[in-house]
């Protein structure tokens, strides 16, 4: 099987060098011939575990975390915001 | 009293219950050791040595003013880099979170905090838990106190290390596909991934959530039990914990039945491996444990998957690092997109990449039935087959890992040789049982063997009772002096 890795790596916001596009290509194509190791079986109908209801907490207004706490690990900022390349010209 | 570091969990308690010593003096002596010794073990990302000092004199004043303290209260302990210190560097190993200092605590570590215990630093390990030698760790690679030319193990490289090499009694790992027990196996020491949903996640980074868990690692079933039972229990903040009551264990296997699957004693597993795990068995038969034959048809499929599943969580989870809000952030920042991508593509390490690409495949359009739907059928079929096999006993024995210690850089270039290990640990994650690793002798280069016991969900107490009588049986586990 001959796998896609541009595609998948522009999917997942990643950028492979050049150099190393034919390595990850092998490596990624031997992990999928390992993983492809399955039986057969029926996947008709619902992933959904019956028997595992989580309970949802309720819905109420708590304190959270001050803003400068919560900046003080963004690589850049600004007036307390966080910046980032321009998205609209 | 010299060698206080050496001492472990349960002796640093009587000590101080006794007044014997005081937890400044063990934190000093463990600081020391690690010091002298971790220059060559690598087990630590980062040292909490100031802090750890502060809380050692708070435990000490608590009890020199007869406050009732835990167990834990003054006694050190290490965390693997992927649970979160506040002010305290948590870097999950990795580039990407190598400057991060969260602003709050896990819930293990808050309850730690709480008890009194003493946070010593956080402990070296694979790249966002993704490995199976400590080799992918963007740091630093731990050495195996065994043979320091050996891997000690992963992911919880660090913490297994540091546990093996006596810098600290207690360790908190995390498991998600074996991540606790098989550097517990290869280091010698005690670690138990315990039943998913046993401990809050809160606070931990996640990898694959539906597998991961946090577990104790120790030299003893004592100490691992100690480490467990302060971290065990429901917490709001993780909506996938559960009330826990805490059981105490006992010694005696007289009248359990253990079963042993074949399909865990086929050819990938070393003969020296297999022949310690059959004597082990047979010591726990003499003990009265009734030995049958159980069988756990898909095995075979199970590294199957374990990986796509893991994978497949990890590619949404690991999206959130994306150069903006926290963590690394990419050279090029021309324009959004090229910031995420620089930011991703420099910040995490190859293995971590690999994962997330194998995640995103099996999540794609048109794979997907495929793979992540086949994967997540095949794994209630699996729970299913270990349901049935604990009908017919109390818990399963199995080899741990299919080979001792490896040497550093032998299967670091072929992944597919380096998953293929995970064999025995991971179908315990599929299906959300705990399992324990229990050392058992060494091979012919003097590396420690080890086997898994598994059981029921929520059945610790029973995993711990049959670690606990062979532990007694066998007279105790080998200590490396290091």
């Amino acid at each position: 099987m001959e796998i896609d890795i541009m595609r998948l790596a522009k999917l997942a916001k990643l950028s492979i060098p050049e150099e190393k596009v034919e390595e990850f290509r092998k490596k990624m194509e031997d992990i999928i011939q390992m993983v492809e190791k399955l039986p057969d079986l029926d996947t008709q109908g619902s992933l959904v575990d019956p028997t595992n209801t989580m309970e949802l907490r309720k819905d109420e207004v708590q304190p959270s975390f001050p803003r400068d706490e919560m900046l003080q690990n963004a690589p850049y900022t600004a007036a307390g915001c966080i910046l980032i390349p321009k998205v609209v010209d | 009293m010299d060698k206080l570091y050496s001492l472990t969990a349960a002796q640093m308690k009587d000590l101080l219950d006794r007044k014997e010593v005081t937890s400044v003096e063990i934190t000093k002596s463990v600081i020391d050791r690690i010091e002298k010794t971790d220059g060559e073990i690598q087990a630590y990302t980062s040292y909490n040595f100031d802090q750890a000092l502060q809380q050692a004199a708070a435990a000490d004043e608590k009890r020199a003013k007869g406050e009732t303290v835990s167990e834990l209260a003054g006694i050190p302990v290490a965390v693997k880099d992927n649970m979160c210190t506040k002010n305290l560097r948590t870097t999950a190993g990795s580039k990407m979170l190598g400057n991060f200092v969260p602003p709050y605590n896990a819930t293990v570590v808050e309850k730690l905090i709480a008890d009194g215990a003493v946070i010593i630093g956080k402990t070296t390990m694979d790249e966002f838990a993704m490995g199976s030698s400590g080799e992918n760790s963007a740091f630093q690679v731990a050495r195996n106190p065994w043979d320091t030319t050996r891997v000690p193990g992963g992911s919880s490289s660090g913490s297994a290390a540091t546990v093996a090499a006596s810098q600290v009694p207690l360790a908190l790992g995390s498991d998600t596909g074996g991540s606790i027990r098989q550097p517990a196996c290869l280091t010698g020491i005690v670690g138990m991934k315990p039943t998913y949903g046993a401990v809050s996640r809160y606070g931990l980074i996640a990898y694959g959530s539906s597998l991961d868990q946090i577990g104790p690692m120790a030299r003893t079933v004592d100490d691992a039990a100690m480490l467990f039972k302060a971290i065990c229990g429901k917490d709001k903040m993780d909506a996938t914990s559960k009330d826990y009551t805490y059981t105490p264990y006992g010694d005696s296997v007289k009248g359990m039945k253990l079963g042993l699957p074949k399909e865990y004693f086929g050819e990938g597993i070393s003969a020296e491996v297999k022949e310690r795990i059959y004597q082990a068995v047979e010591v726990l038969k003499a003990q009265g444990a009734e030995i049958v034959e159980v069988s756990l048809p898909s095995t075979d499929y199970a590294l199957s998957a374990y990986y796509i599943i893991a994978c497949a969580e990890a590619s949404s989870n690991l999206g959130r690092y994306d150069g903006v809000k926290y963590g690394f952030t990419g050279s090029d920042r021309s324009s959004l997109e090229n910031l995420y991508v620089s930011s991703r593509s420099e910040g995490f390490g190859e293995e971590v990449q690999r994962r997330i690409l194998l995640g995103t495949y099996v999540l794609s359009s048109g794979f997907y039935d495929a793979y992540y739907k086949k994967a997540k059928v095949l794994q209630k079929v699996i729970a299913k087959e270990f349901d049935d096999a604990l009908k017919l006993c109390d818990a399963i024995i199995t080899p741990l890992n299919p080979t001792t210690a490896f040497k550093i850089g032998e299967k670091s270039n072929d992944p597919v040789a380096m998953w293929a290990g995970d064999i025995c640990t991971v179908t315990l994650n599929i299906a959300g049982l705990p399992g324990i690793n229990v050392p058992c002798g060494f091979d012919s280069n003097n590396m420690p063997i080890g086997f898994q016991v598994l059981g029921r969900k929520f059945s610790e107490s029973t995993l711990l009772t049959i670690a606990k009588c062979y532990e007694n049986t066998v007279g105790g586990f080998a200590v490396k002096e290091f």
